[in-house]
């Protein structure tokens, strides 16, 4: 009789340890298959937001993906933060020191319209060659 | 470094042009793709962890034993960090050398933040593999340094926030919050349990780190 219910207990143990064991293992090959899972997702939002040109670092749409993309590649390479303001498109507004330098050269172009007729020195008329005969 | 071929905005060849435009950045797809993964797995393990040996609760969560879930989303955790860093190595434009995503606060590109996850993932790594080496280090001292994952999870965190490319996107957000903050609200929630019991006395702190049920730790699943 304690040998039957040696066997029984025995039995109960090995039978408690195969289910641990499958548990572990279902466990185990869902998170991997989860994990797997959740990284495929976030690749494919990560790189559909690339190809929409939506994405936060290498570019926005309307036409200027690879302009946003060179910017960043600068930016990147250059160790610092691109932003959102890198992937400016190509046909976008020149920033304000552009704009400034801008202004300035046209300021220096307009200049010679202002000044008075008197105080321009008349620029000297080419004289052409004097040419004297040997003969 | 290569050059970049002009997408078309449109015209039959124009999804094609696209695709081989984002050819080069392939790379860098998929260490955000891992970052962020290990992220979420990362508060999903010291949630469960912090699940294990909770006081009063129960061993078994979703079906499942906590602990296998928590070491099984810790070593998921670390493959996605390895994943992370081992990308960023062909990446063609930010070009890192090993030393670079291996040695904090040294690499070009956003040094602190960067070096933060760094020492971040190398103490997840260390602590983490340690379970496994629990034996030589001895239990109430690997319990105890095992406590320090905590710290080490939570600049990981912040280095996806600051350093992180999507750190602006709502659904970056959202998804890094889902896991996040439930593990966070237990961690303060244990550490508020660990400060009180210090403050009633030594004694009483004593009986807790030496109580299996009570001297539980961030990613601790085996009983001491």
């Amino acid at each position: 009789m304690d040998e039957l219910r040696r066997l029984e207990a025995k039995g109960l143990v090995r039978a408690r340890a195969r289910s641990r064991r499958r548990r572990t293992s279902i466990i185990r090959s869902r998170t991997i298959r989860g994990s797997l899972g959740l990284f495929a997702i976030f690749w494919a939002i990560i790189f559909i937001q690339l190809l929409m040109g939506n994405d936060p670092v290498l570019g926005h749409s309307s036409g200027g993906h690879n302009a946003g993309v060179t910017a960043t590649k600068e930016a990147r390479t250059s160790g610092t933060h691109p932003g959102p303001e890198a992937a400016m498109p190509a046909n976008a507004p020149p920033e304000p020191e552009s704009e400034r330098q801008l202004e300035a050269e046209l300021a220096a172009e307009r200049e010679p319209e202002w000044e008075p007729e008197w105080g321009a020195e008349p620029a000297p008329e080419p004289v052409a060659p004097i040419i004297t005969s040997t003969s | 470094m290569g050059s970049r071929t002009g997408a078309r905005t449109g015209g039959p060849d124009h999804h094609l042009d696209v695709l081989t435009a984002a050819g080069p950045h392939l790379f860098w797809v998929t260490s955000r793709a891992a970052g962020t993964a290990a992220v979420v797995l990362s508060s999903a393990s010291v949630g469960a962890g912090l699940l294990v040996r909770g006081r009063g609760q129960s061993r078994r969560v979703l079906g499942g034993d906590t602990r296998v879930l928590h070491e099984a989303l810790a070593l998921a955790t670390l493959s996605a960090i390895a994943v992370h860093g081992a990308a960023l190595l062909g990446d063609q434009f930010l070009h890192p050398s090993i030393l670079d995503i291996a040695i904090p606060f040294t690499g070009a590109y956003r040094p602190l933040w960067t070096g933060i996850g760094i020492v971040g993932g190398w103490g997840l790594a260390v602590l983490g593999l340690s379970y496994y080496a629990r034996q030589s280090i001895g239990q109430s001292r690997w319990r105890t340094l095992h406590r320090l994952t905590g710290l080490f999870w939570l600049l990981g965190v912040a280095h996806s926030i600051g350093a992180g490319s999507d750190a602006s996107q709502p659904w970056l957000l959202v998804v890094v919050a889902i896991p996040t903050i439930p593990a966070l609200v237990l961690l303060l929630g244990r550490f508020s349990e660990l400060i009180s019991e210090w403050l009633r006395g030594p004694g009483a702190a004593q009986s807790a780190t030496s109580h299996p049920h009570r001297a539980d730790v961030v990613l601790n699943g085996q009983e001491g």
